[in-house]
């Protein structure tokens, strides 16, 4: 009946006419006035064409089908030129007449304009600004949050009852035991390749074996730490952003404080805590799993069967790179927990919000795990480890 | 359309149900289920919470399936038809959700223009002014268009989910408790635009709602969901001389349900 496919036959297609009677002037409609003929009834409303001036009157005792749509095409043809300002509709059916009623009682208000937006340059210089200070502001609510966050252990420590012991179990095995796959893959990969290539290179100099020094040190100091920490990145923090960003959306963080729960305590300590415990682990699991990746290769490139490449390990590594690898552990597991969580309560009204603050958070995880490394790799070697 | 006498011809019913069976797990929701809304009417449905209201809204809309029974609207089986024809019946079809569902990241007027843009080709100036007139049409203010759904209170919202309902002028509007939540007066205004729009369009409008005062302004019928079918049928002042059932009876012959039956 709707529907916009139809054939227009003769009777249904919208059409406007002028007449005059006793002089009086009339325009008079016919057809169907819906959704479905909208650009037809367009046409006819602005191809009309009133010679002896506007008309008085509208006749519409010989339309067929009326819907809103028709019915705003009708009432902007009263308002129009071609009709005069008190023109009325006449002959019209009660429930026609009813509707342009009601079009007519609710079109003015529907024309404002929309608000005004502020001009180009200005939207162009405020977002400048606002990117500039981004780095900024971004510290300084990273700080504040862990503050917060401390300030919930102090809480959790001083009454351990608090503590959601089953929030943190499940995390750690979200975040820890269910990472274990792929890290152990990712890492005896990455520990080949290097290997491989550090052989390749080295043998130029016939100092091939060296390469089993240098993945050693290089494995333990720094891969295993940063593999593990960007996987967890990517894995973990975005999915504490989804996690609490789609609760604060649907106002569940809001009816937790309602309720005199705080969500820092409840939501924030257990990711990041469970995170603080699972990535030490997890980068122990990739170190060990980098140099079994290097001790295939080893046996692949340069024949060295698994014994003897131990034994120039043992004697090339010291426990100190080992510690030096771990130390970073906690505290990538720290920034990235935080971020993840921040990110989530930073989520507004909209799904597109979160679909943003996963993306945010998880840039911002890794940048802020790379970042820190150096940092640590400075202040290790200047402190001589 | 409203059609002055009604007979038993298929054409003058805008939604059959027959013989419906849900179960969500072992849980059984509906059993042998059967209803007729009227094209024209005004039906309005009640029941207790948790009776299966809104699950029986979600499976006429083919959004949840079943096991038995058959479900049409107006005159056609979903489960029989084309990916075209049933795009054609959805179109005639308008739902506001018992939340408004609105879409988050769209403004009230983006999410109007939703159902236009999907499925006509109008030019923007056309689709502004017609979501612009929806939206005016259910009572909410012009400033509210640029907003987005967070922006809202709940009974905007719900105004708002109307007025995308009604962007592309159904022929059958299912409404998921429209007046709760609403300020009494914002109510009372929201039964008027119901029953004018469905005397000026013919709107067949399938309502959900707990509101004795919109069952007993604009309801041409009520049915009543219990015991896993519906128990009770007909005209609100016939329901009240003859409640039949006991949840029927505690609902209109209360004391709040008889001072409106009375007023009305
Ligand atoms: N997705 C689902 N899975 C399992 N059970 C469900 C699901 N949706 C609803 N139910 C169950 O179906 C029953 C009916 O729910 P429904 O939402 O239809 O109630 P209602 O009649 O609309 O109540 P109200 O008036 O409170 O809105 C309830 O017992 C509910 O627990
Ligand atoms: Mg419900």
């Amino acid at each position: 009946m709707h529907d916009n496919e139809a054939v227009l036959d003769r009777s249904t297609r919208p059409a406007l006419r002028s007449a005059e009677e006793r002089g009086t002037r009339r325009l008079v409609v016919s057809g169907d006035w819906t959704l479905a003929t909208l650009r037809e009834a367009q046409a006819a409303v602005d191809g009309v064409e009133a010679p002896n001036g506007p008309a008085h009157e509208i006749d519409i005792g010989d339309m067929r089908r009326l819907d809103t749509a028709g019915a705003l095409t009708l009432v902007g043809l009263r308002d129009g030129k071609s009709a005069a300002a008190t023109a009325d509709f006449s002959s019209a059916r009660a429930e026609h007449r009813i509707l342009l009623d009601e079009i007519a009682r609710a079109a003015p208000a529907s024309f404002e304009p929309p608000p005004p937006r502020a001009g180009a340059a200005v939207e162009t210089l405020r977002r400048f600004l606002s990117a500039a200070t981004a780095i900024g502001r971004d510290a300084v609510r990273l700080t504040m949050f862990l503050g917060e966050t401390t300030a919930a252990l102090g809480r959790v420590v001083a009454r351990p009852k608090r503590f959601r012991v089953k929030a943190f179990t499940h995390q750690l095995q979200q975040t820890g035991l269910s990472a274990v796959p792929i890290i152990a893959l990712v890492s005896f990969l990455i520990g080949g390749v290097v290997m491989q290539q550090a052989a390749f290179q080295l043998q130029k100099f016939g100092a091939e074996t060296m390469s089993i020094d240098m993945l050693g040190i290089l494995a333990l100091r720094e891969l295993g730490v940063i593999l593990a920490a960007v996987m967890v990145a990517g894995r973990s923090a975005s999915a504490f952003t989804a996690q609490i960003g789609t609760m604060k959306m649907r106002e569940e963080i809001d009816a937790m404080r309602t309720l005199g729960i705080d969500p820092i305590e409840t939501l924030v300590l257990p990711r990041v805590l469970a995170l603080m415990i699972a990535l030490p682990l997890l980068v122990f699991l990739a170190d060990v799993m980098a140099l079994a990746g290097g001790a295939v290769m080893a046996k692949l490139y340069l024949s060295l069967d698994t014994e003897m490449y131990l034994q120039r390990l043992n004697s090339a590594v010291q426990a100190k790179h080992l510690y030096v690898g771990l130390i970073k552990a906690p505290f990538a597991a720290l920034v990235i927990g935080l971020v993840g969580c921040l990110e989530g309560l930073s989520v507004r009204g909209s799904a597109e919000s979160v679909g943003t603050q996963v993306t945010t958070a998880v840039v911002k995880a890794i940048f802020l795990v790379l970042v820190l490394d150096a940092v640590f790799a400075i202040f290790l070697s200047a402190a001589g480890f | 359309m409203a059609t002055p006498h009604l007979d038993d011809a298929p054409q003058h019913y805008a939604i059959r149900i027959r013989g419906l069976t849900k179960h969500f797990g072992s849980q059984l929701i509906f059993e042998n289920l059967n209803l007729d809304v009227r094209a024209g009417e005004i039906l309005a449905i009640a029941g207790g919470s948790g009776t299966g209201k809104s699950v029986l809204l979600r499976t006429i809309l083919k959004l949840l399936p079943f096991e038995a029974g058959s479900v049409e609207i107006l005159g056609s089986n979903f489960a029989s038809l084309s990916k075209t024809e049933r795009v054609k019946v959805e179109r005639q079809v308008g739902v506001l959700f018992q939340d408004g569902a609105l879409f988050s990241s769209l403004t009230v007027l983006q999410n109007v223009q939703v159902p236009m843009r999907e499925h006509l080709k109008l030019p923007q100036k056309t689709m502004d002014a017609l979501a612009l007139l929806k939206i005016a049409m259910v009572g909410l203010p012009p400033n509210a268009a640029y907003k987005y759904p967070s922006e809202l209170s709940g009974g905007m919202r719900k105004r708002a989910g109307l007025a995308r309902a009604l962007a592309l002028d159904p022929r059958i509007v299912f409404l998921d408790e429209p007046t709760s939540g609403l300020d009494p007066i914002g109510a009372a205004a929201f039964d008027r635009l119901i029953r004018s729009l469905q005397r000026t369009l013919g709107l067949t409008v399938y309502m959900i709602t707990h509101d004795l005062d919109s069952i007993f302004a604009v309801c041409d019928r009520v049915a009543v969901l219990a015991d896993k079918h519906i128990v009770r049928e007909g005209a609100p002042m016939d329901l009240v001389r003859d409640p039949g059932h006991p949840w029927v009876r505690e609902y209109f012959c209360g004391e709040r349900g008889r001072q409106i039956a009375k007023a009305s």
